[in-house]
C-alpha cells in the first residue's frame, strides 16, 4: 500500500454538550501534536470525552472552541482522508464482506474492478481470504471487526481513528485482534490515533499514549513508550512494560 | 417435545455444519453453513422424506375437512339452496371450467389485483420513503395517512366504480387503496427506524444525502416493504371481492354474486375456493420471494 500518512495537529480544543437544558463540559482544552505515521493510543476512563475527541477529528461532532486540523488542513467535516473504526462493527448485514469492504470506494465512485482489486487486498491483509462471500451475520465478532478495518483502509485513508475496536470481543479474540493490528499498522504505514480504556493494550500497541482525565476531558499527560518494535505479546512480561502499567495506572487513578 | 428426533427443524439442523462462530477467527478454510453432501442418494431421499413430513400433517387437516364437507353435505345440509356436498361443487368446478368461464372469472380478478398492487408497490414505497426521510413531509400528512389506513377504504368503492365504469380499472383502483397504506406506512417505519449508526458510517465515508438514501436507508426498510407487500396483497384480495359484488362484468367476486342470485350453491363455492387458492398461492409467492432477498438475515428461532 502506498500511503501518504497525515499528522495531526489540534490546539485549545473546547467541546460542550447541552443534556436536559444543562450545560456540560465534555473537552477541555486539548493541545496536542501527532507526527504523520505515528501510532498514537488515547487511555482514559470512561466518560472522560475520548469518543468525542475521536468523532471531531472525523469531522462528525463540531467543537465548540478551538481547532483540529489533519495533514494541514483545518477539520469541518468527514473527509476519504480518514477512515473511521466503529466500536461496534457497524457493518451493513445485507451487505457480503466484499460488498462491505468496497463500501467507501463505491462511494467515490471508483472503477467497479478497482475497487473489488483494492477490496481483495485488504480482506487478504486482514486475513479473511476464503470469508468474501459471507454475510456479518455467519461471521464472528473478531472476523467483524476485521472486516470493518478493512472497510476503513480500502479507501487508503491518511489517518485511521480507531474507536475502541476491540473493547466487545472476549480477551483471546481481543489478543489476536491486537496482534493482527500491530502486523497490519506495519503494512499500512498510516498514522493511526486508537482509542482504548484498557491500560495494557495502549502500552503494547502505542508509540505514544496519552492519558485523559474524566469530565471534562483534560489531556494530563502524554507518555513515549519507548518499547522496542515489532512487539511479541510477551513483551508484556517485561519490567519496563510493567513500568508502564503503573506510571498511566497512576495518572488515571489521580483525582 | 420428547419425539425431537421427529421435528424436521432438528432434521435440517443435522444437514447443517457446524457454523463455529467462535472458533471461525483463527481458520483461515472459508466456513460453509450448507456442508456439501457426500452421498448422492442419501441426499436425494431425505430432502424428499422432509418435505413430506412437514406436509403430513396439514394435508391431514385437510382430507378430514374434505370428507367431512362431502358428509355433511349428503346427509345433514341437505336443502340444496343452502349447501353443497363437496363432489358436487367439483362437477360445477369442471363444467365452469369446461364452457372456459371460470378462466375467465379468475383471469379478470388475478389482473385487477396485480395491477392495482403494482401500483400500489409503486407508490407507496415512493412515498413511504419520502416520509420516512422527511420530517416536514411528515408533519404534513402523518395523521391523515393514519386516518385512512384506519378506514375501511372498500366503502368508497361505488364511488369508484361511478367514476371508472364497471370494467377492471375502477377494482383495480380499489384494490390500489386498500393495499397502499400498509405498503406505505411500513416502508416509511423502515426507512425510520434505520440503525443511525449504519447512517453515520456512510457519513463518516463522506456519503451525499442521496447515497445515503439509496445505500443505506432503501436496502435497511427492505423486510418493512416486504411484509407490507404482503399485507397489501391480503387486503387487495378483498378490495377484488368487494369491488366486484358491488358491478362487474365478470371476475370471482362476480361469480360468487351471480351464483348467490340464482341459488347456484356450488357455483358459490367453488368462487370461494378458487379465491382461497388464489390467496394462499399469492402468500406463498411473496413469502418466497421474501426468503430470497432476505438471506443476510440472522434466521431467528425460539427453539
Amino acid at each position: 500500500m502506498e500511503l501518504h500518512p497525515a499528522g495531526v495537529t489540534v490546539e485549545h480544543l473546547d467541546m460542550e454538550f447541552v443534556a436536559r437544558g444543562r450545560r456540560q463540559k465534555v473537552l477541555e482544552d486539548i493541545d496536542l501534536q501527532i507526527a504523520p505515521g505515528e501510532f498514537f493510543v488515547i487511555v482514559g476512563p470512561s466518560g472522560c470525552g475520548k469518543t468525542t475527541f475521536l468523532r471531531i477529528l472525523q469531522g462528525l461532532a463540531k467543537p465548540t472552541g478551538g481547532r483540529a486540523s489533519i495533514g494541514g488542513r483545518t477539520v469541518t467535516g468527514p473527509g476519504i482522508d480518514r477512515g473511521f473504526v466503529f466500536q461496534n462493527d457497524a457493518l451493513y448485514p445485507w451487505r457480503t464482506v466484499t460488498r462491505n469492504v468496497v463500501f467507501g470506494l463505491e462511494l467515490q465512485g471508483k472503477k467497479k474492478g478497482e475497487a473489488a482489486a483494492r477490496a481483495q487486498a485488504m480482506i487478504e491483509l486482514v486475513g479473511l481470504k476464503g470469508f468474501e462471500s459471507h454475510y456479518p451475520h455467519e461471521l464472528s465478532g473478531g472476523m467483524r471487526q476485521r472486516v470493518n478495518l478493512a472497510r476503513a483502509l480500502a479507501i487508503e485513508p491518511a489517518i485511521l481513528l480507531m474507536d475502541e475496536p476491540f473493547a466487545a470481543l472476549d480477551a483471546l479474540t481481543r489478543e489476536s485482534m491486537q496482534r493482527e493490528l500491530l502486523r497490519i499498522a506495519a503494512v499500512a504505514g498510516t498514522t493511526i490515533v486508537f482509542i482504548t480504556h484498557q491500560i495494557d493494550e495502549a502500552i503494547l500497541l502505542g508509540d505514544r499514549v496519552a492519558v485523559f482525565s474524566p469530565r471534562p476531558g483534560r489531556l494530563r499527560e502524554i507518555i513515549a513508550v519507548d518499547l522496542p518494535r515489532p512487539r511479541q505479546a510477551d513483551v508484556k512480561q517485561s519490567a519496563a512494560f510493567q513500568h508502564y502499567v503503573g506510571r498511566i495506572g497512576q495518572l488515571i487513578g489521580q483525582a | 417435545m420428547a419425539k425431537v428426533k421427529d421435528s424436521i427443524l432438528t432434521r435440517a439442523a443435522a444437514k447443517l455444519a457446524p457454523i463455529s462462530q467462535e472458533t471461525a477467527l483463527e481458520q483461515d478454510r472459508p466456513v460453509t453453513l450448507l456442508a456439501p453432501s457426500t452421498d448422492a442418494d442419501a441426499a436425494e431421499r431425505p430432502g424428499f422424506a422432509l418435505r413430506w413430513r412437514a406436509w403430513r400433517r396439514p394435508l391431514t387437516t385437510l382430507v378430514i375437512l374434505l370428507v367431512g364437507w362431502e358428509l355433511i353435505g349428503r346427509y345433514v345440509l341437505t336443502n340444496p339452496l343452502f349447501f353443497a356436498p363437496l363432489s358436487q361443487v367439483a362437477l360445477s368446478a369442471i363444467e365452469l371450467w369446461r364452457t372456459g368461464e371460470l378462466q375467465t372469472h379468475i383471469w379478470v380478478s388475478f389482473s385487477e389485483l396485480v395491477e392495482g398492487v403494482a401500483v400500489a408497490i409503486i407508490f407507496g414505497v415512493a412515498a413511504g420513503v419520502g416520509i420516512g426521510i422527511s420530517q416536514r413531509t411528515r408533519e404534513y400528512v402523518e395523521v391523515y395517512i393514519t386516518a385512512l389506513y384506519a378506514t375501511p377504504l372498500v366503502a368508497v368503492t361505488p364511488l369508484l366504480i361511478l367514476w371508472l365504469g364497471i370494467g377492471v380499472v375502477s377494482k383495480a383502483a380499489v384494490v390500489f387503496l386498500t393495499a397502499v397504506f400498509p405498503i406505505l406506512i411500513n416502508t416509511a417505519s423502515g426507512v425510520r427506524a434505520t440503525d443511525a449508526q449504519l447512517i453515520e458510517v456512510a457519513q463518516s465515508f463522506c456519503a451525499t444525502r442521496r447515497q445515503i438514501i439509496t445505500k443505506v436507508m432503501l436496502p435497511a426498510s427492505v423486510p418493512f416493504m416486504l411484509t407490507g407487500i404482503r399485507l397489501g396483497i391480503g387486503r387487495g384480495i378483498v378490495g377484488v371481492v368487494v369491488g366486484e359484488l358491488f358491478g362487474a362484468r365478470a371476475g370471482l367476486g362476480y361469480l360468487i354474486f351471480t351464483a348467490g342470485q340464482t341459488f347456484d350453491v356450488p357455483a358459490l363455492f367453488v368462487g370461494i375456493l378458487t379465491l382461497a387458492i388464489m390467496g394462499v398461492g399469492l402468500t406463498l409467492a411473496a413469502e418466497l420471494v421474501e426468503r430470497r432477498a432476505l438471506r443476510w438475515r440472522r434466521p431467528v428461532s425460539m427453539d
